[in-house]
């Protein structure tokens, strides 16, 4: 809940003959920014936010939009939805990766574009997947694991605030979630058979993927960007056991392909910048 | 005999103080009953005995505090003024459906001659009483339930608890009041509540569940107000609209403050007053007892009223306040005053002044507004010395003016910045009295100084306050 | 009800799992029991009226499995207390209301629809699947249980006509009021309202799925070439109601209709599997199972005349003790002169209160 992107103006300001340029002192400035607050979301973002957030961050790095992250203890309550993250351009504020998207290509950027009609529908489809059953495996590690809840959702999630609103707070959300998972279906569930759902979701991504790149030829979608960022996020975030990491660990080429996206996304730009915005563990290798 | 019923006087509304009803709202007729003034009339008196009957609950010893007086009395017409006196005290408590007095001859054995009896005749209210009210606003209707136990203990302590069930929001209040024994205005209460309120002229709706300890006591001629109060406010976007100025608002966050109120009130009338003055201070600490929000908040409200001509009052009015963030954390939106609307500055919409972001009123940090107003009975005053003296018209010509504080410039810097750019306005209306509470003010206003961004309100404006410039 | 997750160990690898190497397997196994199952009732020309229900059939049919479907209108009456229900042989596992555990037990039943897909057509239909419970599910459930004006003129009518009394009265609206919250647990807001703005949202999503589902269906028979498998099941499931449900604020049917390959591919699965229904016309009587109703009807009458008897004790009563509260409470409020008479007018018992 703390991750803010806003994307400045230009894309907005998008007019008919000129391209996006990346405003190249912007980009500095942006970065200082992000190594600045960076320090609030180390004690205060969750694992399921950070993913969502490094999914639409990937996103708009590949669609080579400029990006100023910023991060807020409210961030969850500012989204128009509720829900982390959402950027801000102009005087518009959009929320989760779906709308993001939708709105970028309303701005004529999209990644999509080169597919045909059947990839589209498996693109949408197993971003769905990845919505349905890694997302909601994270809420259910973070705030129905007992451990987690205790260890690090709800110290975490709590941080901001003062004594007794903390408490409170990260109560009525564990509640919340609990309840969400009583409405998915998922309130029988145990540790191991989330953690067996996760595998599962994996060995479709990796069977999907294949030998590929990408999932779909050569160039990057937004199911690239958000399978990225849940995966990278697990990949990197310690928590109380592996077993969640492992698992994902276990497919040699999602790992390749996290590596492949950090790599031509993330590090170049980031070579001199000490502190990484977008994850809070060491990098994947 | 020699009976004397005192109980002509009006019988006194039941309200407690909780209404802000003072005690001189309520024009006392003067004792004025023929009394078959016998013998006794310049003769001394001595009371031996002084009665109530009709106690259940309530503690006898309690009340002697508020009766004692009457044994003072040292002749007949001071018997009946301190028996009356002693009326009016034991119904502000709050606690008696009803009070009457009856004062006889003493009877009996050891009876003086001169001896004279006084029986105070209650009747208490029930052990708990219930109220049931729908009311409907815009878009939404809702249901109140009030319960209130007046004289839980038997020393005029009250609980009441109310509880609002509406198509979107659900708040409750409950408070529980207990004056200290023979100074009734000397009190202490702890009120638990839960608020909702939207804003649409910040595009804000803010939930407020608080929990407040008050302690209010009389000093010479003013009265004072300590008070602690712990809130969890939480914030958010009325609309999807909202701008970005009150989304960066929105969340969760504690307040927890210290305040200090100190009133002089010698008004008349709280509503539409014809002589006295006003003095009201206000100041809140916040952020010492914990807490997210700190700040040190001033506030003050001057008014002097004078009667002249035919009836008609002159009033002036002067109110201003500050808000000093304590630390580098900005102040918050719920924090910061507002200004604007049908009874501060006249002509401009509801908190329609200052800082705003696309149309979003955000408050300022600093303000002040003054008023001159000429009141007026209704021209060929119709029904008068009843319905029609609710009415007045009035004449107005208000000014005022809301910023931020920038703390780089000294404090020359900020009263600069509120000397210039001032709103003002003059027009002239009609204003009724709402009971003691409110009133409902029917104006013409012509708004001046109007700066970008204010929304103005040309021409008639209608409104209803309880606190008015 | 309906469950909206997609558990993993639905997505079979053919490879490996079936531990019945003949997808007919089931037809020498004499020896078994036919399983139980509990459905919704069907109408409008559907083997049932509600998506796990027709999900669950469907693939019962596509795999071929020999069920006795008990079609009844009282979900008290299933052993779980929703529907749909199965009726396991197995004690430690009793009996199952989640569409995708029935279709995993009915599995290792070794009634298997998916043995033929390739791993990475299993990757797909977890996929779909998911696709439709994100996208298409909340928006059906809007349109038929949220939408005011649906849900008061056929979906509340036809579960208060065919839903045994009592609960005909009750059940619909909680319904109505747990599909609603679970709307809003599933969007995560809170004050979510149904309205413009929601249904706009919620339509948008389902629409796009719908397309989507077309596109990738395109001129084939089935989702996976020749033979229906459990994707087919759960498309199946999600939009035969919307077909032939006839909802007077009908935009997703429109845009279903719309649809030419999907809309004949809901139609054949209707004729080739359930030629009984599609032949019916729509009465309301005759579809009833005779198993089930016979040697529960005479129980059921006079279960409801009792429940009927406490119903009405218990709303006589209520209405007593409510003009009793309120009552009391005006009298306090007013002023003396009015309680004499308002004792008179209650009598003697409210007196005691």
């Amino acid at each position: 809940m703390t991750l803010m992107l806003s994307v400045p103006l230009t894309l907005s300001n998008f007019s008919c003959y000129s391209p996006v340029c990346i405003d190249s002192s912007h980009f500095i400035m942006s970065l200082a920014a992000e190594a600045f607050v960076s320090q609030i979301a180390e004690d205060q973002i969750l694992l399921s936010d950070c993913a969502s957030s490094l999914a639409v961050q990937a996103y708009l790095r590949m669609c080579n939009l400029p990006v100023q992250v910023s991060y807020r203890p409210n961030a969850e309550y500012m989204s128009p939805s509720g829900k982390v993250p959402f950027v801000h351009v102009g005087n518009q504020v959009v929320s989760e990766l779906g709308p993001i998207v939708q709105f970028t290509k309303a701005k004529g950027h999209s990644l999509s574009d080169g597919l045909d009609d059947v990839q589209r529908a498996e693109m949408k489809a197993y971003m769905e997947l990845v919505n349905n059953m890694l997302l909601t495996a994270e809420l259910y590690i973070q705030w129905c694991d007992d451990n987690t809840a205790a260890e690090i959702s709800r110290p975490r999630y709590s941080s901001p605030y003062s004594w007794p609103l903390n408490h409170i707070l990260a109560y009525q959300k564990q509640w919340e979630v609990r309840r969400k998972m009583t409405a998915v279906g998922w309130a029988g569930k145990n540790l191991e058979q989330v953690y067996e759902d996760v595998s599962q979701c994996c060995q479709a991504l990796s069977q999907r993927l294949g030998t590929q790149p990408y999932f779909f030829n050569k160039q990057p979608t937004e199911l690239d960007a958000l399978v990225f960022g849940h995966l990278f996020t697990i990949l990197t975030t310690r928590l109380t056991s592996d077993e969640l990491s492992e698992k994902v660990k276990s497919y040699s080429n999602l790992l390749a392909f996290c590596r492949r996206i950090e790599q031509s996304y993330f590090e170049d730009s980031q070579a001199g910048s000490s502190s990484r915005g977008y994850s809070k563990g060491p990098s994947l290798f | 005999m020699g009976t004397v019923h005192a109980r002509s006087l009006d019988p006194l509304p039941m309200r407690g103080p909780e209404l802000g009803v003072h005690a001189d709202d309520i024009e006392t007729p003067d004792v004025e009953q023929e009394t078959k003034q016998e013998v006794l009339e310049n003769k001394d008196v001595i009371v031996q005995r002084v009665h109530i009957d009709g106690l259940g609950r309530t503690k006898e010893d309690y009340l002697t505090y508020e009766i004692a007086d009457v044994f003072r009395a040292k002749n007949l017409i001071d018997v009946m003024k301190r028996a009356h006196k002693a009326r009016q005290n034991l119904l502000r408590l709050g606690i008696f459906r009803q009070v009457e007095v009856v004062i006889d001859t003493s009877q009996g054995v050891d009876a003086l001659p001169n001896g004279l009896d006084v029986t105070f005749e209650v009747t208490e209210l029930r052990r708990m009483t219930g109220s049931y009210n729908t009311m409907v606003g815009n878009n939404e209707g809702s249901m109140v339930l009030g319960l209130k136990l007046p004289n839980v203990f038997g020393q005029a302590e009250k609980l009441t608890f109310q509880f609002s069930y509406g198509t979107k929001e659900t708040s409750y209040g409950l408070s529980f009041f207990k004056p200290q024994p023979g100074h009734f205005e000397r009190n202490f209460a702890v009120n638990l509540y839960k608020v909702t309120g939207q804003f649409p002229w910040s595009s804000l709706r803010e939930t407020d569940r608080g929990v407040s300890t008050e302690f209010s006591f009389p000093l010479w001629k003013t009265n004072h107000t300590l008070k602690w109060e712990g809130v969890w406010r939480e914030l958010g976007c009325l609309a999807r609209t909202a701008s970005f100025a009150v989304r960066e608002e929105s969340g969760h966050s504690l307040k927890s403050s210290l305040s200090h109120a100190m009133v002089i009130d010698t008004r008349n009338s709280t509503i539409l007053p014809r002589r006295g003055a006003l003095l009201k201070i206000n100041q809140e600490l916040a952020g010492y007892t914990g807490g997210d929000a700190s700040f040190l908040k001033e506030d003050f409200e001057i008014q002097f009223n004078r009667r002249l001509f035919w009836d008609s009052v002159l009033s002036t009015s002067l109110w201003g306040g500050c808000l000093l963030p304590i630390g580098d954390k900005p102040t918050c939106i719920a924090d910061r005053f507002y200004l604007g609307g049908p009874t501060s500055v006249r002509g401009f919409s509801m908190y329609s002044i200052g800082p705003q972001s696309e149309g979003d009123y955000l408050g300022g940090e600093m303000y002040w507004a003054g008023g001159v107003h000429l009141y007026t009975p209704l021209p060929f005053r119709p029904g008068k010395g009843g319905f029609g003296d609710l009415f007045r018209t009035h004449f107005f010509l208000n000014a005022g003016n809301l910023c931020n504080l920038n703390y780089g410039d000294g404090p020359q810097a900020h009263l600069r910045k509120l000397a210039e750019c001032i709103r003002w306005s003059y027009g002239a209306g009609i204003v009724l009295r709402l009971g003691n509470i409110a009133r409902l003010e029917l104006n013409y206003c012509i708004p001046m100084g109007v700066q970008r961004g204010d929304r103005i309100c040309d021409g008639v404006q209608f409104g209803a306050g309880i606190r008015f410039l | 009800m309906r469950s909206w997750s997609t558990p993993a160990e639905y997505l079979v690898w053919g490879a490996h799992c079936c531990p019945c190497p003949c997808p007919s397997g089931h037809t020498s196994d004499p020896m078994a029991a036919p399983l139980e199952m509990y459905c919704w009732k069907g109408d409008w020309g559907l083997p049932s009226v509600d998506t796990d229900c027709l999900t669950v059939l469907a693939y019962a049919k596509f795999a071929g499995a020999p069920l006795k479907v008990y079609k009844i209108t009282n979900p008290w009456r299933s052993p779980t207390g929703v529907l749909p229900a199965l009726k396991t042989a197995e004690k430690s596992i009793g009996s199952l209301s989640k569409p995708s555990n029935i279709i995993i037990h009915l599995r290792k039943q070794k009634y298997n629809a998916d043995y033929d897909l390739s791993a990475k057509e299993g990757a797909d239909t977890l996929a779909f699947v998911s696709l439709l419970e994100e996208k298409l599910l909340p928006a059906l459930i809007y349109t038929q249980w949220v939408d005011s004006k649906n849900y008061v003129d056929v979906t509340r009518r036809w579960y208060a006509e065919n839903i045994p009394f009592p609960l005909n009265f009750l059940l619909p609206n909680r319904i109505h009021t747990q599909q609603l919250e679970r709307l809003r647990l599933v969007r995560g807001d809170p004050t979510l309202e149904p309205g413009e703005q929601l249904e706009k949202e919620l339509y948008h999503d389902a629409l796009e799925c719908m397309t989507l589902l077309s596109q990738r269906l395109g001129s084939h028979k089935f989702f996976f070439g020749d033979s229906p498998s459990s994707l087919d099941a759960y498309v199946f499931g999600h939009l035969a109601p919307l077909l032939k449900i006839k909802l007077p604020n009908g935009k997703l049917q429109q845009h279903l209709n719309s649809l030419d390959n999907l809309r004949q591919y809901c139609t054949n699965i209707l004729l080739l599997y359930f030629p009984s229904e599609g032949k019916e016309p729509p009465s309301r009587k005759v579809s009833v199972h005779p198993e089930g109703s016979d040697f529960d009807s005479e129980p059921h009458k006079r279960r409801n005349q009792i429940l009927s008897v406490l119903f009405a004790l218990g709303s006589m009563l209520g209405y007593a003790i409510l003009t009793g509260i309120v009552s009391i409470q005006q009298v306090q409020a007013q002023p003396a002169l009015a309680e004499p008479h308002h004792v008179d007018e209650r009598g003697e018992e409210d007196e005691e209160e």
